[in-house]
């Protein structure tokens, strides 16, 4: 009980003295604030397409069918602007050619040109793609329904295309109900990024510094042994890790309607990962001897492990060999059951060889960074 | 002067003897660039996405839903996805897993509710822990659903036929009356092919810029392209720990005890910068060379190139040596200099695009050395001379350098 209270003390110190320091909340709050943003912006998901994609049409064609068909593209999505010539500014423009009902009548395929901006939007883009294809789709029905007869009376009367087959989208049953935001995906991110990042940093710099400056040979003169000074040490990180995670959470639930699903269990997934970023800061300092050394590993291990892990981009679009090599990073297990927990509603069943497999990596390194504790260099 | 390129000299060589922060600080940004590089880079020229792992679950288990399966089958189809055929309950699991980006139901009566020409509905079960995949899906199934539509119109009188054969007893159909029936449709076929083979009417896109718009970032210059943004953001981590010295030595008494030399405390303060200019420059240097061989890494005239890195190594050289001359010891110095570089590397599109952030963030990239080096470099890819970056980083370098000097000077004789 008297050793507890001990390791209790010393890591309520190391914490009071950490949030003393001035850059404290701009590296555990501010600075993660700033990448929310950033991130949450820049994956807004279906939000990043505006409300309506905007099509430049430049109909030269010198019959009836062009005005036909640019009918079956309007949708509600898509906001169709003419053009008389070719306009110097345009997202998308396509134009239908002179002969466009000419050579439609004579059954001759034709190339229309979709011309399209690189900066504009790619998510506009293949909206105004998908219902060019879709437009085509149509007509083309229409014109294999009226099958060999004169095309040139067709818009004087034809069978109207009826849209049989339709699609509906859903989520699977008892996970969301709401489309998720750039936010539910940006938040966790950065908070197992920061964790890395800071607990790694500030974790790691502190246990050195503490070990140069002979803090940790004056500490053994109290009633302590080095073992239980390893565990206050390895407990503060912990804490320092943990403080971060509530904080960005409930910033997150205040001002961006963060919903982690399940609180106690992603808390859980926090506090494990937290443990076995805790113990490898502890491992990086009692290894290295210089606080640029530390500061140039941490921000290496934790940006990589953080990219590997799926912190920053939707881990969908990353290729299956670096998903794969992914699981190497801690993050990658914290992110999935973070995921697994907010958008599945999953339970512990859902999460246990998450935290298996974060517990056996807080356990492997607490062993190897208790082995390499030092008191003194 | 010689004094000067003495220390200078000596400064180069014992930052040389204990290398390994600033190799660290240099394998950071070609590891950064290296990772994004193998996620963005796209596999084929066609394709940009991985292909989306789409299951299907076939409640109808009929000629319909069979000839649908098939359609996934074709070989452009497997570029984009890779379908797995499972229940409802495989398919959910697939999605935890992160193994689908969604679920495609073909509902119970789906081919009979075709052949007898009712509505139908597809489902799209969207995986909700992801954000992009799943809409291509909807897109592909909605396009689908309108070609699938257009078929069952156009071959309604067979579709009807057939419903009738599978309703009946077989000996009671009258098979004869099969062949003009088979004749109607193989007319409608042949008519179908002068429509679809080739298709009556095509998209020929074409990728346009704007007058005066800035080069586009293909994903296969995206090494290009990332790698200036992380070369300048760990530039600036690797010439603050360099200048760093300017602290410690006022702090442990060595430059004390250097001024009873006869050293001029200018000498000292130009050595100082003049080697984090120096070593500025051989980083980025070093990046580029290593970016060039390893990422083949594209920088365009190496002589703008060279001269855009020397400005931007002199501007940080300069920006540090103010900071360090209002700073009091290494722990400040430490605990803002980090702070301070992310924040000119989160602003100015070292670890995000510019043009993805928001305009209020595109402004204050301005005052960034990141943004004009990363713009600068751009332009010299494109074959042009980054004069407004040249111009901004060299008067504000020496703007830097002017109230930087003549504070150092007077910190060093207190």
């Amino acid at each position: 009980m008297r050793r507890l209270k001990r390791i209790l003390r010393i890591a309520g110190n190391d914490i009071r003295i950490m949030v003393k320091d001035k850059v404290f909340f701009f590296w555990t709050l501010a600075f993660p604030i700033l990448f929310i943003l950033l991130f949450g912006y820049l994956y807004k998901g279906g939000e990043t397409a505006p409300p309506s994609a905007e099509l430049t049409v430049l109909n030269q064609d010198e019959g009836r069918w062009g005005a036909y068909f640019l009918e079956k593209i309007k949708s509600p999505g898509i906001v169709l602007k003419t053009a008389g010539t070719e306009p110097a500014e345009y997202n998308r423009l396509i134009i239908l050619p002179p002969d466009f009902s000419e050579k439609i009548e004579a059954r001759k395929d034709q190339a229309l040109a979709l011309k399209k901006r690189e900066d504009a939007s790619a998510a506009a883009a293949a909206r105004v793609e998908i219902r060019l294809y879709q437009a085509i789709a149509r007509l083309l029905s229409e014109l294999v329904l009226y099958g060999d007869g004169d095309l040139t009376k067709f818009l004087d009367g034809h069978a109207e295309f009826r849209d049989l087959v339709t699609v509906k989208t859903r989520y699977p049953a008892k996970t969301i109900t709401v489309v998720p935001g750039g936010m539910d995906h940006a938040i966790p991110g950065i908070t197992v990024q920061f964790i890395m990042m800071m607990v790694l940093i500030y974790g790691g710099v502190t246990v050195m510094e503490d070990r140069k400056k002979g803090v940790l040979s004056r500490l053994l003169f109290s009633p302590l042994s080095p073992g239980a000074l390893y565990q206050a040490k390895l407990l503060a990180r912990w804490l320092m890790g943990m403080l971060q995670a509530l904080m960005l959470f409930v910033v997150g639930k205040i001002f961006f309607r963060l919903n982690l699903g399940d609180v106690p269990l992603s808390l859980l997934v926090i506090a494990v990962f937290a443990l076995a970023t805790a113990a490898l800061s502890v491992f990086i300092g009692s290894l290295m001897g210089k606080e640029d050394m530390i500061i140039g590993l941490s921000i290496l291990l934790a940006n990589v492990f953080a990219g590997l892990g799926g912190c920053w981009w939707p881990i969908e679009v990353v290729p299956p060999a670096v998903r794969t090599m992914g699981m190497i990073s801690p993050a990658y297990w914290a992110m999935d059951a973070l995921h697994k927990l907010r958008f599945f509603q999953g339970d512990f069943a859902a999460v246990a060889p998450n935290l298996g497999v974060l517990l056996a990596l807080a356990v492997v390194l607490s062993i190897l960074a208790g082995r390499f504790f030092k008191i003194r260099d | 002067m010689r004094r000067l390129l003495l220390i200078l000299k000596n400064d180069i060589l014992r930052h040389l003897k204990a290398p390994v922060a600033i190799l660290l600080y240099l394998i950071i940004p070609i590891a950064m660039t290296g990772l994004i590089g193998m996620i963005f880079t796209p596999s084929s020229k066609d394709n940009t996405l991985p292909p989306i792992q789409v299951v299907l679950v076939d409640k109808d288990k009929g000629l319909a839903s069979r000839l649908f399966l098939g359609a996934f089958d074709a070989d452009q189809m497997k570029k984009m996805f890779q379908v797995t055929v499972a229940d409802e309950a495989e398919g959910r699991r697939r999605m935890e897993k992160g193994k689908a980006s969604a679920m495609v139901v073909i509902p119970a009566r789906f081919t009979l509710d075709v052949l007898e020409i009712k509505p139908v509905v597809l489902e799209v079960v969207k995986n909700p822990a992801e954000q992009f995949l799943p809409d291509v899906v909807e897109e592909f199934m909605n396009t689908m659903a309108v070609m699938l539509s257009g078929a069952i119109q156009a071959f309604e009188p067979e579709a009807r036929g057939i419903r009738l054969m599978l309703d009946g007893p077989i000996d009671a159909f009258p098979w004869e009356s099969l062949g003009p029936e088979f004749g109607k449709a193989q007319k409608k076929v042949v008519a179908a092919e002068k429509y679809l083979n080739p298709l009556l009417i095509r998209l020929q896109e074409e990728k346009t810029k704007a007058v005066g718009a800035k080069a586009f970032m293909t994903r296969s210059d995206i090494f290009s392209a990332v790698l200036p943004g992380m070369a300048v953001m760990f530039l600036l981590f690797i010439v603050q720990t360099v200048m760093r010295d300017i602290i410690s030595e006022r702090e442990d008494g060595k430059l004390r005890r250097m001024l009873t030399t006869p050293l001029r405390p200018g000498e000292l303060i130009g050595a100082r910068i003049a080697g984090g200019w120096l070593m500025g420059f051989a980083i980025l240097l070093v990046m580029a060379v290593f970016g060039t061989l390893v990422f083949k890494a594209y920088w365009g005239s190496p002589g703008y190139f060279l001269l855009l890195a020397a400005v931007t190594a002199f501007w940080t050289a300069s920006f540090f040596a103010l900071m360090n001359a209002f700073l009091k010891n290494r722990n400040q110095a430490g605990a803002i200099s980090a702070p301070v570089i992310l924040a000119f590397s989160v602003f100015g599109g070292s670890m995000l695009s510019t043009e993805a952030m928001p305009k209020a963030f595109q402004a204050i990239g301005l005052a960034t050395p990141n943004r004009w080096f990363i713009d600068g470099a751009a332009l010299v890819r494109e074959g042009r001379f980054p004069a407004a970056a040249l111009l901004v980083l060299a008067a504000s370098g020496l703007i830097l350098l002017f109230l930087a000097v003549p504070l150092l000077r007077r910190r060093s004789t207190v």
